[in-house]
């Protein structure tokens, strides 16, 4: 009876399904374009070609990670810190909720690209513009999951706190925080998607590094090859990201089953 | 049923006329026009174990959280030691039927929050080497650090029983806690119960809520049975055993079965009077 709890074995397995998968693809990319030459070469690089600007092009991808991460992670972090605090305290305070959720319920589905030339306009630095976008896009769905984690808490963590005389700040952080996680994770989720799709569409307005402004300049320049390097790239890069997000999901989510 | 010298005098705290603890001067409570109890008058003595028996539907699950103030009352009146009841308080304890814990704390920590509020100035450690003595006194030693859904039904109550004892109530409130344990965990938890509430001086006040007539007889001073729609009080009996009570020797004795049937009587008469209208109204032919 005695002993630790083990944290749960933390490891991605790839289903043999989808690692086969993944192989037909990359034959059929092989076939098409080295063997079959069916679709225009010049459009469409063969793997080959396209790893080796891959590899030519990394330390510049790199740094186009970092200059891209530089917009990601201010913008995002400021929406979870944010839309979790704003969240909670709206889906737990009756007037709150009564005065903001209508207001949230039409803003909300508002596509935050249509923002990204008004905060270029607005803000003084291009940076600064494209933090605002992302964390406008990743707020909204995190603020709403929260919300409604909060708001739909099983209401014996409440008796629970009350019985125990917990504060109120003790309550939000210790209670309804924890009682909301599932929730805010699927938002978070979904915000993390939002604010990669975002960071690249706002870099495509002026950033002079980044992702989605490495896609963009090699595509004006017909360099397909870099081009196709960089979406792969892109890709990679938020799969990892939200890899990270699932691994911290789990670790945080350990007593459910 | 051997004679015990200690109880010669019966039920200690009933025949001393105990100070009233708990005293209810016409409840009522309804959930927006749906009466759940109405006309209730209840008093209960201070260190008495009251057991509430009821069917489900008889609102015996409001009162609890009435007693607890967890619900304020829409008619009458309730104090504890002469003072309103207005809201939970540090000296009301309560355990439910499988929910009084976090999941996402270990024992340790559900117990803590408990210590934090009887008892601030502990420590971190202080309150972590408390926690694991209230675990052991309910059985449960080195599960500190274990989580709720780590342990069975039985030692999730036995916790919560625990971190219920670590608040320092003179009130325990339990709601149904054995309802979800099988019969070996149930005997040994009542047991626990009994042993706890009978050894700490002055005695706790328990209202113990069950919709099972041996376990309310086998476990209070007194029972009291409440009718349904809306819940009132329509019966109590002062239980005759003394204590402490040894469970197969009272099971099979006569007048315990003679009260546990008259009891059961009193309670499924109830049961057919509340059935009684829905029977009558899916009659043969009828409905379908």
């Amino acid at each position: 009876m005695t002993g630790t709890v083990r944290p749960r074995r933390l490891r991605f397995r790839l289903p043999w399904e989808s690692a086969l998968f993944i192989l037909a693809l990359l034959g059929l990319w092989q076939g098409l374009t080295t063997w079959a030459k069916l679709p225009n070469p010049a459009l469409f690089p063969s793997p080959a070609l396209t790893f080796r600007a891959l590899l030519a092009s990394l330390p510049e991808l790199l740094k186009g990670t970092r200059a891209s991460f530089l917009i990601l992670v201010p913008g995002y972090a400021a929406a979870v810190v944010l839309g979790v605090t704003w969240g909670l305290l709206v889906g737990t305070t009756g007037w709150l909720g009564r005065t903001f959720f209508p207001f949230a319920r039409a803003a909300a589905p508002v596509p935050p690209t249509v923002y990204i030339p008004y905060a270029i306009a607005l803000l003084p630095t291009f940076r600064l513009s494209a933090i605002f976008v992302v964390f406008l896009g990743a707020f909204w769905p995190i603020f709403l999951n929260a919300a409604a984690g909060a708001a739909g808490m099983p209401a014996r963590h409440r008796d629970n706190a009350r019985l125990l005389g917990m504060g109120r700040t003790a309550y939000l952080r210790r209670v309804v925080f924890r009682a909301a996680l599932p929730h805010i994770f699927t938002g978070m989720g979904v915000g993390l998607g939002l604010a990669f799709i975002l960071l690249t569409v706002a870099e495509l307005f002026g950033a002079s590094a980044g992702l989605g402004r490495f896609v963009q300049y090699y595509a004006d320049f017909a360099d397909y090859p870099r081009m196709v390097a960089g979406i792969l790239f892109t890709g990679l890069v938020t799969l990892l990201a939200m890899g990270l997000l699932e691994l911290v999901r789990r670790r945080a989510l350990f007593w459910i089953r | 049923m051997a004679p015990d010298p200690l109880a010669a005098s019966g039920p200690a705290p009933r025949a001393l006329g105990p100070a009233p603890g708990f005293r209810l001067e016409g409840v009522g409570f309804a959930y927006g026009d749906q009466p759940v109890l109405a006309g209730l008058d209840l008093t209960i003595g201070d260190g008495e174990f009251l057991c509430l028996l009821g069917q489900s539907g008889s609102g015996k699950t409001t009162l609890q959280r009435l007693l607890a103030g967890l619900e304020r009352p829409s008619q009458g009146r309730i104090s504890w030691r002469g003072a309103p009841v207005t809201g939970p308080g540090i000296e009301r304890g309560m355990v439910f039927q499988d929910y009084s814990l976090y999941p996402w704390m270990s024992l340790a920590e559900n117990i803590g929050l408990a210590l934090e509020r009887s008892d601030p100035s502990l420590s971190r450690a202080g309150r972590r080497e408390r926690a694991a003595e209230y675990l052991d006194a309910v059985g449960l030693p080195g599960t500190a650090r274990k989580y709720p859904h780590e342990l069975s039904g039985g030692m999730r109550q036995r916790a919560a029983i625990a971190r219920t004892l670590a608040l320092g109530s003179p009130v325990l409130l339990l709601d149904e806690p054995f309802g979800a344990l099988d019969p070996v965990n149930r005997a040994r938890l009542q047991d626990l119960l009994t042993g706890i509430w009978r050894e700490a001086a002055p005695r706790r006040t328990v209202v113990f809520v069950t919709h099972d007539v041996e376990e309310a007889l086998y476990l209070g001073d007194r029972v009291v049975v409440l009718g349904s729609a809306p819940g009132r009080v329509i019966g109590e009996l002062a239980v005759p055993f003394p204590r402490p009570r040894q469970r197969r020797e009272l099971f099979a004795s006569r007048e315990f079965q003679h009260l546990s049937a008259t009891l059961a009587d009193h309670y499924r008469a109830q049961i057919l009077d509340a059935m009684n209208p829905t029977l009558a109204m899916t009659g043969p032919g009828e409905g379908l």
